[in-house]
Protein backbone atom coordinates (compact mmCIF):
# COMPACT_ATOMS: atom_id res chain seq x y z
CA UNK A 1 0.00 0.00 0.00
CA UNK A 2 1.32 3.40 -0.58
CA UNK A 3 1.65 5.09 3.07
CA UNK A 4 1.91 8.73 1.95
CA UNK A 5 -1.32 8.13 0.95
CA UNK A 6 -2.50 6.34 3.77
CA UNK A 7 -1.43 8.97 5.80
CA UNK A 8 -2.84 11.76 3.97
CA UNK A 9 1.04 13.11 3.60
CA UNK A 10 1.00 16.61 1.34
CA UNK A 11 2.49 19.22 1.87
CA UNK A 12 -0.51 20.93 4.19
CA UNK A 13 0.14 17.59 6.36
CA UNK A 14 3.64 17.74 6.57
CA UNK A 15 3.89 21.76 7.57
CA UNK A 16 1.05 20.62 10.51
CA UNK A 17 3.06 17.99 10.87
CA UNK A 18 6.49 19.99 11.72
CA UNK A 19 5.00 23.01 13.29
CA UNK A 20 3.71 20.52 15.94
CA UNK A 21 6.94 18.90 16.93
CA UNK A 22 8.66 22.01 16.80
CA UNK A 23 10.81 20.98 13.58
CA UNK A 24 11.92 24.84 12.38
CA UNK A 25 14.00 25.69 9.01
CA UNK A 26 16.62 26.76 11.72
CA UNK A 27 16.37 23.05 13.20
CA UNK A 28 17.06 21.83 9.65
CA UNK A 29 19.89 24.21 9.51
CA UNK A 30 21.45 23.12 12.54
CA UNK A 31 21.29 19.74 11.73
CA UNK A 32 23.02 20.31 8.60
CA UNK A 33 25.73 22.30 10.50
CA UNK A 34 26.37 19.28 12.78
CA UNK A 35 26.57 16.88 9.71
CA UNK A 36 30.83 16.96 10.47
CA UNK A 37 30.01 15.37 13.86
CA UNK A 38 27.70 13.33 12.43
CA UNK A 39 29.95 11.69 9.71
CA UNK A 40 32.89 11.39 12.45
CA UNK A 41 30.79 9.58 14.40
CA UNK A 42 28.25 7.54 12.39
CA UNK A 43 29.99 4.13 12.91
CA UNK A 44 30.97 4.25 16.42
CA UNK A 45 26.92 4.78 16.69
CA UNK A 46 25.85 2.38 14.73
CA UNK A 47 28.27 -0.06 16.29
CA UNK A 48 27.21 0.74 19.73
CA UNK A 49 23.48 0.67 18.75
CA UNK A 50 23.94 -3.08 17.02
CA UNK A 51 26.10 -4.41 20.14
CA UNK A 52 22.57 -3.61 21.76
CA UNK A 53 20.47 -4.62 19.30
CA UNK A 54 22.30 -8.67 19.11
CA UNK A 55 22.20 -8.59 23.11
CA UNK A 56 18.47 -9.09 22.69
CA UNK A 57 17.54 -12.60 21.68
CA UNK A 58 14.48 -11.09 20.41
CA UNK A 59 16.22 -8.19 18.44
CA UNK A 60 19.04 -10.60 17.51
CA UNK A 61 16.57 -12.87 15.53
CA UNK A 62 16.01 -9.86 13.02
CA UNK A 63 19.60 -10.63 11.64
CA UNK A 64 19.58 -14.29 10.91
CA UNK A 65 23.14 -14.01 9.09
CA UNK A 66 26.01 -11.62 8.62
CA UNK A 67 24.85 -10.59 5.08
CA UNK A 68 21.40 -9.38 6.88
CA UNK A 69 23.47 -7.05 9.72
CA UNK A 70 25.56 -5.58 6.95
CA UNK A 71 22.49 -4.67 4.41
CA UNK A 72 20.60 -3.46 7.68
CA UNK A 73 23.95 -1.67 8.99
CA UNK A 74 24.33 -0.25 5.66
CA UNK A 75 20.58 1.37 5.23
CA UNK A 76 21.30 2.31 9.55
CA UNK A 77 23.55 4.36 7.84
CA UNK A 78 21.83 6.06 5.46
CA UNK A 79 19.19 6.69 7.97
CA UNK A 80 21.57 8.59 10.32
CA UNK A 81 23.06 10.71 7.77
CA UNK A 82 19.06 11.47 6.63
CA UNK A 83 19.10 13.31 10.29
CA UNK A 84 21.57 15.56 9.34
CA UNK A 85 20.61 16.34 5.64
CA UNK A 86 19.30 19.72 6.39
CA UNK A 87 15.99 18.52 4.67
CA UNK A 88 12.78 17.62 5.31
CA UNK A 89 9.98 17.49 2.70
CA UNK A 90 8.03 15.12 1.34
CA UNK A 91 11.03 13.38 -0.32
CA UNK A 92 12.63 13.00 3.20
CA UNK A 93 8.80 11.95 4.41
CA UNK A 94 8.45 9.09 1.43
CA UNK A 95 12.33 7.53 2.64
CA UNK A 96 11.29 7.77 5.73
CA UNK A 97 7.75 5.86 5.44
CA UNK A 98 10.31 3.35 3.65
CA UNK A 99 11.43 2.61 6.59
CA UNK A 100 8.44 1.87 8.44
CA UNK A 101 7.50 -0.26 5.91
CA UNK A 102 10.80 -2.11 6.12
CA UNK A 103 9.93 -2.50 10.18
CA UNK A 104 6.20 -3.91 9.59
CA UNK A 105 7.59 -6.20 6.41
CA UNK A 106 10.31 -7.61 9.21
CA UNK A 107 7.76 -7.82 11.57
CA UNK A 108 9.59 -5.11 14.23
CA UNK A 109 7.07 -4.48 16.84
CA UNK A 110 7.01 -0.74 18.14
CA UNK A 111 8.02 -1.84 21.15
CA UNK A 112 11.53 -2.55 19.53
CA UNK A 113 11.73 0.39 17.46
CA UNK A 114 10.82 3.07 20.24
CA UNK A 115 13.36 1.30 22.64
CA UNK A 116 15.81 1.07 19.93
CA UNK A 117 15.57 4.37 19.30
CA UNK A 118 16.12 5.86 22.77
CA UNK A 119 19.30 3.92 22.76
CA UNK A 120 20.04 5.59 19.56
CA UNK A 121 20.06 9.15 21.15
CA UNK A 122 20.92 8.40 23.67
CA UNK A 123 25.04 7.30 22.15
CA UNK A 124 24.25 10.35 20.02
CA UNK A 125 24.01 12.36 23.05
CA UNK A 126 27.37 11.31 24.20
CA UNK A 127 29.16 12.47 21.16
CA UNK A 128 27.65 15.85 20.66
CA UNK A 129 28.62 16.24 24.55
CA UNK A 130 32.33 15.14 23.25
CA UNK A 131 32.18 17.28 20.29
CA UNK A 132 30.42 20.63 21.04
CA UNK A 133 31.69 22.26 24.35
CA UNK A 134 29.47 25.19 24.93
CA UNK A 135 26.82 24.04 26.80
CA UNK A 136 24.40 26.28 24.82
CA UNK A 137 24.84 25.10 21.47
CA UNK A 138 25.16 21.55 23.04
CA UNK A 139 21.48 21.81 24.27
CA UNK A 140 20.63 23.66 21.41
CA UNK A 141 21.87 20.64 18.85
CA UNK A 142 20.66 17.86 20.79
CA UNK A 143 17.12 19.79 20.87
CA UNK A 144 17.14 19.65 17.13
CA UNK A 145 18.03 16.18 16.60
CA UNK A 146 15.76 15.24 19.28
CA UNK A 147 12.92 17.07 17.44
CA UNK A 148 13.98 15.57 13.61
CA UNK A 149 13.97 11.80 15.83
CA UNK A 150 10.43 12.40 16.80
CA UNK A 151 9.28 13.50 13.48
CA UNK A 152 10.33 10.36 11.94
CA UNK A 153 9.00 8.44 14.52
CA UNK A 154 5.63 9.70 14.83
CA UNK A 155 5.65 8.99 10.90
CA UNK A 156 7.44 5.30 11.87
CA UNK A 157 4.40 4.92 14.27
CA UNK A 158 1.76 5.90 11.95
CA UNK A 159 3.09 3.26 9.07
CA UNK A 160 2.28 0.70 11.80
CA UNK A 161 -1.31 1.87 12.68
CA UNK A 162 -1.85 2.11 8.57
CA UNK A 163 -0.66 -1.07 7.75
CA UNK A 164 -2.15 -3.15 10.62
CA UNK A 165 -5.76 -1.08 9.20
CA UNK A 166 -5.06 -2.10 6.07
CA UNK A 167 -4.97 -5.93 7.13
CA UNK A 168 -7.88 -5.55 9.18
CA UNK A 169 -9.70 -3.64 6.50
CA UNK A 170 -8.66 -6.83 3.81
CA UNK A 171 -9.76 -9.05 6.61
CA UNK A 172 -13.31 -7.60 7.03
CA UNK A 173 -13.65 -7.48 3.36
CA UNK A 174 -12.52 -11.23 3.20
CA UNK A 175 -15.26 -12.01 6.00
CA UNK A 176 -17.86 -10.14 4.05
CA UNK A 177 -17.71 -12.31 1.15
CA UNK A 178 -17.53 -15.13 3.20
CA UNK A 179 -20.99 -14.38 5.03
CA UNK A 180 -23.55 -14.28 2.42
CA UNK A 181 -22.85 -17.64 0.42
CA UNK A 182 -25.90 -18.16 -1.71
CA UNK A 183 -26.08 -21.68 -2.76
CA UNK A 184 -28.38 -22.82 -5.76
CA UNK A 185 -29.41 -26.02 -4.12
CA UNK A 186 -31.61 -27.24 -7.42
CA UNK A 187 -33.26 -25.49 -9.51
CA UNK A 188 -35.64 -22.88 -7.98
CA UNK A 189 -34.18 -23.44 -4.44
CA UNK A 190 -31.77 -21.76 -3.05
CA UNK A 191 -29.73 -22.29 0.36
CA UNK A 192 -28.31 -19.42 2.61
CA UNK A 193 -26.57 -20.97 5.32
CA UNK A 194 -25.84 -18.48 7.97
CA UNK A 195 -22.85 -19.24 9.91
CA UNK A 196 -21.81 -16.78 13.21
CA UNK A 197 -23.78 -13.77 14.42
CA UNK A 198 -26.41 -11.80 12.51
CA UNK A 199 -25.91 -7.98 13.68
CA UNK A 200 -28.05 -5.90 11.68
CA UNK A 201 -25.19 -4.87 9.22
CA UNK A 202 -24.79 -8.35 8.40
CA UNK A 203 -28.59 -9.05 8.03
CA UNK A 204 -28.89 -5.97 5.73
CA UNK A 205 -26.14 -7.38 3.39
CA UNK A 206 -27.66 -11.22 4.19
CA UNK A 207 -31.16 -9.50 2.95
CA UNK A 208 -29.77 -7.49 -0.07
CA UNK A 209 -28.13 -10.76 -1.36
CA UNK A 210 -30.60 -13.23 -1.12
CA UNK A 211 -33.19 -10.44 -3.24
CA UNK A 212 -30.87 -10.16 -5.76
CA UNK A 213 -30.03 -13.63 -6.26
CA UNK A 214 -33.96 -14.69 -5.89
CA UNK A 215 -34.14 -12.69 -8.83
CA UNK A 216 -31.37 -13.68 -11.08
CA UNK A 217 -31.82 -17.09 -10.34
CA UNK A 218 -35.64 -16.73 -10.40
CA UNK A 219 -35.34 -19.33 -7.31
CA UNK A 220 -39.23 -19.62 -5.70
CA UNK A 221 -37.93 -21.04 -2.37
CA UNK A 222 -34.93 -20.14 -0.25
CA UNK A 223 -33.96 -22.22 2.78
CA UNK A 224 -32.60 -20.15 5.63
CA UNK A 225 -30.48 -22.16 8.01
CA UNK A 226 -29.71 -20.48 10.89
CA UNK A 227 -27.74 -24.20 12.78
CA UNK A 228 -24.84 -21.78 12.84
CA UNK A 229 -25.97 -18.94 14.61
CA UNK A 230 -24.93 -19.02 17.82
CA UNK A 231 -27.87 -16.68 19.31
CA UNK A 232 -31.28 -16.02 18.06
CA UNK A 233 -32.91 -13.21 19.91
CA UNK A 234 -35.76 -10.87 19.46
CA UNK A 235 -32.76 -8.91 16.93
CA UNK A 236 -31.72 -11.93 14.89
CA UNK A 237 -35.58 -12.98 14.63
CA UNK A 238 -36.52 -9.58 13.35
CA UNK A 239 -34.16 -9.92 10.78
CA UNK A 240 -35.18 -13.47 9.47
CA UNK A 241 -38.89 -12.14 9.47
CA UNK A 242 -38.08 -9.00 7.79
CA UNK A 243 -35.60 -10.97 4.99
CA UNK A 244 -38.77 -13.31 4.46
CA UNK A 245 -41.66 -10.56 4.39
CA UNK A 246 -38.88 -9.31 1.31
CA UNK A 247 -38.47 -12.37 -0.20
CA UNK A 248 -42.13 -12.95 -0.21
CA UNK A 249 -42.67 -9.49 -1.86
CA UNK A 250 -40.57 -10.88 -4.81
CA UNK A 251 -42.85 -13.74 -4.98
CA UNK A 252 -40.66 -16.45 -3.31
CA UNK A 253 -40.93 -18.40 -0.67
CA UNK A 254 -38.51 -18.95 2.37
CA UNK A 255 -37.90 -22.27 4.74
CA UNK A 256 -36.09 -21.36 8.40
CA UNK A 257 -34.22 -24.38 8.94
CA UNK A 258 -31.53 -25.62 11.50
CA UNK A 259 -33.93 -24.91 14.66
CA UNK A 260 -32.19 -26.48 17.50
CA UNK A 261 -33.97 -27.34 21.07
CA UNK A 262 -32.38 -24.38 22.76
CA UNK A 263 -33.20 -21.76 19.82
CA UNK A 264 -36.85 -23.34 19.84
CA UNK A 265 -36.96 -23.17 23.35
CA UNK A 266 -35.59 -19.38 23.32
CA UNK A 267 -37.60 -18.15 20.45
CA UNK A 268 -40.97 -19.18 22.65
CA UNK A 269 -39.71 -17.83 25.39
CA UNK A 270 -39.09 -14.61 23.65
CA UNK A 271 -42.32 -14.58 22.35
CA UNK A 272 -40.61 -14.37 18.95
CA UNK A 273 -43.97 -15.09 15.97
CA UNK A 274 -42.33 -17.10 13.00
CA UNK A 275 -45.85 -18.18 11.57
CA UNK A 276 -45.19 -16.39 8.64
CA UNK A 277 -42.32 -18.95 7.64
CA UNK A 278 -41.94 -23.11 7.15
CA UNK A 279 -39.96 -24.18 9.71
CA UNK A 280 -37.99 -27.37 9.84
CA UNK A 281 -35.59 -28.09 12.39
CA UNK A 282 -33.11 -30.28 10.05
CA UNK A 283 -31.61 -28.94 6.79
CA UNK A 284 -32.40 -32.42 5.04
CA UNK A 285 -36.42 -31.74 5.87
CA UNK A 286 -36.00 -28.42 4.53
CA UNK A 287 -34.48 -28.88 1.46
CA UNK A 288 -37.52 -31.75 1.17
CA UNK A 289 -40.29 -29.00 1.81
CA UNK A 290 -38.45 -26.99 -0.79
CA UNK A 291 -38.38 -29.81 -3.55
CA UNK A 292 -42.08 -30.10 -2.69
CA UNK A 293 -42.97 -26.42 -2.97
CA UNK A 294 -41.39 -26.35 -6.53
CA UNK A 295 -43.15 -29.93 -7.25
CA UNK A 296 -39.98 -32.16 -7.15
CA UNK A 297 -40.15 -35.24 -4.72
CA UNK A 298 -37.03 -37.39 -3.33
CA UNK A 299 -37.17 -40.68 -4.27
CA UNK A 300 -35.52 -43.74 -3.44
CA UNK A 301 -34.05 -45.98 -6.12
CA UNK A 302 -34.45 -49.34 -5.49
CA UNK A 303 -30.95 -51.45 -5.69
CA UNK B 1 -57.74 6.15 -21.73
CA UNK B 2 -60.59 5.47 -19.68
CA UNK B 3 -61.72 7.79 -16.73
CA UNK B 4 -58.44 9.67 -17.43
CA UNK B 5 -56.09 6.17 -16.63
CA UNK B 6 -53.38 5.88 -19.06
CA UNK B 7 -52.20 2.45 -18.03
CA UNK B 8 -53.61 -0.12 -19.77
CA UNK B 9 -55.52 -2.93 -19.01
CA UNK B 10 -55.14 -6.18 -20.92
CA UNK B 11 -57.10 -9.08 -21.07
CA UNK B 12 -56.54 -12.71 -21.59
CA UNK B 13 -59.44 -14.88 -21.75
CA UNK B 14 -60.86 -14.33 -17.89
CA UNK B 15 -57.49 -12.69 -17.10
CA UNK B 16 -56.52 -9.23 -16.70
CA UNK B 17 -52.70 -7.90 -17.38
CA UNK B 18 -51.62 -5.01 -16.29
CA UNK B 19 -48.20 -3.53 -16.59
CA UNK B 20 -47.35 -0.37 -14.30
CA UNK B 21 -44.77 1.82 -15.93
CA UNK B 22 -44.58 5.15 -14.52
CA UNK B 23 -45.10 6.58 -11.43
CA UNK B 24 -48.76 5.94 -9.22
CA UNK B 25 -49.04 9.46 -8.01
CA UNK B 26 -52.41 10.79 -6.42
CA UNK B 27 -55.19 11.17 -9.06
CA UNK B 28 -53.44 8.87 -11.30
CA UNK B 29 -53.27 6.05 -8.35
CA UNK B 30 -57.14 7.04 -7.93
CA UNK B 31 -57.69 6.47 -11.82
CA UNK B 32 -55.65 3.48 -12.13
CA UNK B 33 -57.61 2.17 -8.82
CA UNK B 34 -61.08 2.88 -10.22
CA UNK B 35 -60.83 2.07 -14.10
CA UNK B 36 -59.31 -1.54 -12.59
CA UNK B 37 -62.16 -1.92 -10.08
CA UNK B 38 -64.83 -1.21 -12.79
CA UNK B 39 -63.28 -2.91 -14.95
CA UNK B 40 -64.22 -6.43 -12.65
CA UNK B 41 -67.27 -4.56 -12.14
CA UNK B 42 -68.08 -4.51 -15.73
CA UNK B 43 -66.93 -7.64 -17.56
CA UNK B 44 -65.66 -10.02 -14.60
CA UNK B 45 -62.11 -11.52 -13.98
CA UNK B 46 -60.97 -14.23 -12.40
CA UNK B 47 -57.93 -13.34 -12.60
CA UNK B 48 -55.56 -9.95 -12.08
CA UNK B 49 -51.83 -9.72 -12.51
CA UNK B 50 -50.31 -6.50 -11.43
CA UNK B 51 -46.40 -6.34 -12.90
CA UNK B 52 -44.55 -3.66 -11.48
CA UNK B 53 -41.15 -4.84 -12.74
CA UNK B 54 -40.91 -1.68 -15.04
CA UNK B 55 -40.87 0.17 -10.59
CA UNK B 56 -37.53 1.55 -10.04
CA UNK B 57 -39.05 3.27 -6.54
CA UNK B 58 -42.43 2.11 -4.89
CA UNK B 59 -42.69 4.72 -1.66
CA UNK B 60 -44.87 3.73 1.27
CA UNK B 61 -48.03 5.21 -0.96
CA UNK B 62 -47.88 3.61 -3.82
CA UNK B 63 -47.44 0.49 -2.09
CA UNK B 64 -50.59 1.31 -0.48
CA UNK B 65 -52.33 2.17 -3.53
CA UNK B 66 -50.97 -1.33 -4.74
CA UNK B 67 -51.77 -3.37 -1.84
CA UNK B 68 -55.42 -1.46 -1.56
CA UNK B 69 -55.94 -2.52 -4.85
CA UNK B 70 -55.15 -5.78 -5.02
CA UNK B 71 -57.38 -6.91 -1.41
CA UNK B 72 -60.35 -5.40 -3.24
CA UNK B 73 -60.05 -6.92 -6.71
CA UNK B 74 -59.41 -10.46 -5.00
CA UNK B 75 -62.90 -9.05 -3.03
CA UNK B 76 -64.78 -8.81 -6.01
CA UNK B 77 -63.88 -12.32 -7.39
CA UNK B 78 -60.48 -11.56 -9.02
CA UNK B 79 -57.65 -13.49 -7.87
CA UNK B 80 -54.89 -10.76 -8.06
CA UNK B 81 -50.87 -11.51 -8.12
CA UNK B 82 -48.59 -8.50 -7.70
CA UNK B 83 -45.07 -9.75 -9.72
CA UNK B 84 -41.83 -8.30 -10.80
CA UNK B 85 -41.24 -6.65 -7.69
CA UNK B 86 -37.15 -5.83 -8.03
CA UNK B 87 -34.70 -6.36 -5.23
CA UNK B 88 -33.95 -2.91 -4.08
CA UNK B 89 -37.70 -2.08 -4.03
CA UNK B 90 -38.43 -5.32 -1.59
CA UNK B 91 -35.94 -4.42 0.46
CA UNK B 92 -36.58 -0.84 1.09
CA UNK B 93 -40.52 -1.84 1.88
CA UNK B 94 -39.45 -4.37 4.38
CA UNK B 95 -36.87 -1.65 6.02
CA UNK B 96 -39.70 0.80 6.29
CA UNK B 97 -41.96 -1.90 7.83
CA UNK B 98 -44.10 -2.52 4.78
CA UNK B 99 -44.48 -5.89 4.06
CA UNK B 100 -47.87 -5.80 2.08
CA UNK B 101 -49.71 -9.17 3.54
CA UNK B 102 -52.24 -10.51 2.77
CA UNK B 103 -51.34 -9.63 -0.94
CA UNK B 104 -50.32 -12.66 -3.18
CA UNK B 105 -46.44 -12.29 -4.80
CA UNK B 106 -44.71 -14.03 -8.06
CA UNK B 107 -41.14 -13.27 -9.58
CA UNK B 108 -42.71 -12.45 -12.87
CA UNK B 109 -45.84 -12.34 -15.01
CA UNK B 110 -45.44 -15.66 -16.10
CA UNK B 111 -45.26 -17.35 -12.83
CA UNK B 112 -47.90 -15.00 -11.46
CA UNK B 113 -50.32 -16.45 -14.61
CA UNK B 114 -48.88 -19.81 -13.55
CA UNK B 115 -49.90 -19.23 -9.90
CA UNK B 116 -53.75 -18.31 -10.70
CA UNK B 117 -53.79 -21.42 -13.06
CA UNK B 118 -53.07 -23.39 -9.76
CA UNK B 119 -54.64 -21.57 -7.68
CA UNK B 120 -53.22 -21.58 -5.18
CA UNK B 121 -49.95 -18.99 -4.34
CA UNK B 122 -46.79 -18.37 -2.30
CA UNK B 123 -48.81 -16.03 -0.20
CA UNK B 124 -50.75 -16.61 2.67
CA UNK B 125 -49.07 -15.17 5.24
Amino acid sequence: MDFMVALKLDERELSIRRAFVGLHDEDLQRLASLRPIAEKHTSEVIEDFYRVLLSQEETRAMFPDPATLERAKRAQYEYFMGLFAGRCDLDYAADRLRVGTTHERIGLAPKWYIGAYTRYLWFLHHRLHDEIPSPEEREAAFESVHKMVTFDMTLAIDTYIAAYLDSLDRHRAAIRELSTPVIAVHEGVLLLPLVGALDAKRSERVMEAVLLRVVEEQARVVILDIAGVPVVDTGVADHLLKTTAAVRLLGAQTVLTGISASVARTMVQLGVDVSTMHTKSRLADGIQLALSIVGKTIQEVAG
Amino acid sequence: MRSGNPIPILRIKDTLLVTVEVDLHDRLAEAFQADMLATIERQGAAGLVIDISGLDIVDSYVARVLAETARMTSLMGAETVIVGMRPEVAATLVRMGYTMSGVRTALDVDAGLGLLSRGHGSSSA
